[in-house]
């Protein structure tokens, strides 16, 4: 009895003093640790943080980049410009046509692919096609937007060549336009968009199919389910999550696009490319005015919009358990 | 009712053979599909390649297969586009500065969010997120111009790569974190415990163990500071500042040194190294791609 008294009391004692120790390791642990967050964090404030709160800022002001003087605080006046603006709402429209066009077959066909992907059983025919598949993911954004600016152009393009000289479909005066702010532009880049993440997200699919246990759609199988019974009460619950991630970034990613209608569309008002992103830029870089302000509001009014829907898709494929 | 059919039957051998014979059709229709889409995804890159070395009447006349080769566009390129050299350094030196950085800040981060646990982490891996679904890109443009003017980096090719890092940062910083949450927290105090600071054991312990991530985020950095458009465009104004893909994209096809193979012997040289690249380190990317990002 009194031993152990004893030895709770020197275990108590060695704990003190091995818990002072502890102590002093971790607040020096806590203090390294933000050394090594500070390198990612400068760059993530400095770049991405601080030029949000910036530009909120700016879009309460009349703050022009090449003026000398001051900006006054103009409280909501650049908003209200902007929502009377009727270019503010169709331009808006447009990024939302857009996601539209694009959103579906960006889901849709890679789901598909990487179902019938997923059963080719030889390892090394899996490994070809899951090469080939990545290969335009590993193509940068603008060397993408170079080839199919090429594959669309008007009269050396591949496609129009088909279209023309091989098919006989079309005469070199209706060939079709595609790029260039014709009513084509629009479903021709969601074409190539979806070309461009089709082997991405089919690898993100087969990934997601690869979790799912073997034995769980086997059982269905002869249990005697059909193929779409399978699909559709076994996998597609298991996929949820993977394609929910992929509809809200492919929403994020579409309605903010910029740089293809800065390459295919130019700045006419009137182009359906002529986006909200497209709207601010103009507003901030082009028109010789540069008035950032208002700019800033279109972009600010544009990133409300979005994180609306956002907010919206997050709460319909919110897991039910 | 499939169930009742399972009862009565419950190895049903006159459907089972049924399904091998339909099985055996079903696969040559699957990889024909498969192979449909393969060639729908190789068919443009095919393209280009033969244009970069059809004959300039072959490229006018835009039949795919050529009647006549010619391979002098690449050493054509090189010797007659005289801002061809200076804008592929200009590629190479910021995606090489982009990718060195945003590796080292990830890494680091990761490492700390999960092994050292700061306070307030919570907090930072909210705000990474975040900012995947707001449309930062975009919308911050306006201030990153600003602080580039105020920083003297307008039309400077080094200092696009400071936007060019945060491009990528949150994710690339989750993607290690969820690398750094697979290894075992044991390993790292064993480590410790054998005298090894944090440093050590990161370097030692850690990186090794999260090689497949880096892979994945070397070549998700890689692809994008090669061909990022907007700020390139935004933040620079002449040619000799720029990276080699906004010129091409800026290059009207036509005659004289942009004439149409030219152009397309350009975008080989510039398409090639991601794809070797890819291709050699595809084994450890599709690891790393599905320890780190499905499963994180």
């Amino acid at each position: 009895m009194e031993q152990t008294i004893a030895a709770n009391r020197l275990s108590t004692a060695t704990h003190r003093v091995g818990a002072r120790a502890a102590h002093a390791r971790r607040t020096r642990e806590r203090v390294s640790s933000w050394m090594f967050l500070l390198p990612a964090l400068v760059f993530f404030i400095g770049y991405q943080v601080y030029p949000i709160f910036r530009v909120l800022w700016i879009s309460f002001t009349d703050y022009a980049f090449l003026s000398n003087r001051p900006a006054h605080w103009v409280w909501f006046d650049n908003y209200a410009a902007a929502l009377h603006d009727p270019l503010m709402w169709v331009s808006l429209w447009r990024a939302l046509e857009f996601t539209l066009m694009f959103l579906p077959g960006t889901i849709i066909l890679p789901l598909l692919l990487a179902i019938l992907v997923d059963r080719v059983t030889n390892p090394r025919l899996a490994t070809l096609y899951r090469v080939v598949l990545l290969v335009p993911a590993v193509i940068p954004s603008t060397l993408v937007f170079v080839l199919w600016k090429w594959m669309y152009n008007f009269q050396t393009g591949p496609i129009n060549h088909l279209l023309v000289d091989v098919l006989g479909l079309f005469t070199l005066q209706d060939a079709p336009q595609w790029l260039g702010g014709t009513p084509l532009t629009l479903p021709s880049i969601a074409i190539m968009e979806v070309w461009w993440g089709l082997g991405y997200h089919t690898i993100f699919f087969i990934a997601g199919l690869a979790a799912i246990p073997r034995d769980l759609p086997e059982a269905a199988r002869i249990d005697g389910a059909s193929e779409w019974q399978v699909f559709w009460h076994v996998i597609r619950p298991r996929l949820a999550p993977v394609m929910m991630i992929l509809v809200v970034l492919r929403f994020g990613s579409a309605m903010a696009v910029i740089d293809e209608y800065l390459i295919f569309g130019g700045f006419n008002r009137a182009s359906p490319t002529y986006t909200w992103t497209m709207f601010m830029y103009d507003q901030a870089f082009k028109t010789g005015m540069w008035r950032q302000g208002f700019g800033a509001a279109i972009g600010m009014i544009g990133a409300i919009a979005m994180m609306i829907v956002v907010a919206f898709l997050l709460r319909i494929f919110r897991p039910r358990d | 009712m499939a169930t009742t059919l399972n009862a009565i039957h419950p190895t049903a051998p006159p459907r089972r053979r049924l399904g091998r014979l339909g099985r055996g059709r079903a696969a040559i229709v699957r990889h024909a599909v498969i192979n449909l889409f393969m060639l729908i995804i190789l068919l443009p890159l095919a393209w280009v390649l033969l244009m970069s070395v059809k004959s300039l009447p072959d490229a006018m006349r835009g039949t795919f297969w050529p009647r006549r080769f010619d391979f002098t566009h690449y050493r054509y390129v090189f010797e007659k586009i005289d801002t061809l050299p200076i804008n592929l350094f200009n590629s190479i030196y910021v995606t090489a500065g982009t990718v060195v950085l945003t590796s080292t800040c990830a890494v680091l981060a990761g490492y700390a969010l999960v092994h050292l646990k700061p306070r307030g982490r919570d907090f930072i891996i909210a705000a990474f997120l975040v900012s995947l679904y707001f449309p930062v890109r975009v919308v911050s443009l306006i201030s990153v111009y600003e602080t580039q003017h105020f920083l003297g980096l307008i039309n400077s090719t080094s200092g696009l790569i400071l936007p060019y890092v945060t491009l990528n940062l949150a994710i690339s910083v989750l993607i290690m974190r969820s690398m750094f949450q697979l290894v075992p927290h044991e390993l790292m105090e064993a480590a410790k415990i054998d005298g090894a600071g944090p440093w050590r054991t990161l370097w030692l312990v850690g990186v090794p163990m999260v090689r497949n991530g880096l892979v994945v985020i070397f070549i998700v950095n890689f692809v994008t500071a090669w061909g990022e458009f907007l700020l390139c465009t935004t933040l620079t104004n002449d040619q000799t500042a720029r990276t080699m893909p906004v010129v091409l994209a800026g290059a009207q096809g036509g005659l004289g040194q942009w004439s149409w193979p030219n152009l397309a012997a350009v975008y080989v040289i510039v398409v090639t190294p991601g794809i070797l690249a890819f291709s050699f380190a595809q084994k450890l990317f599709f690891k790393g791609l599905t320890e780190g990002v499905v499963k994180g």
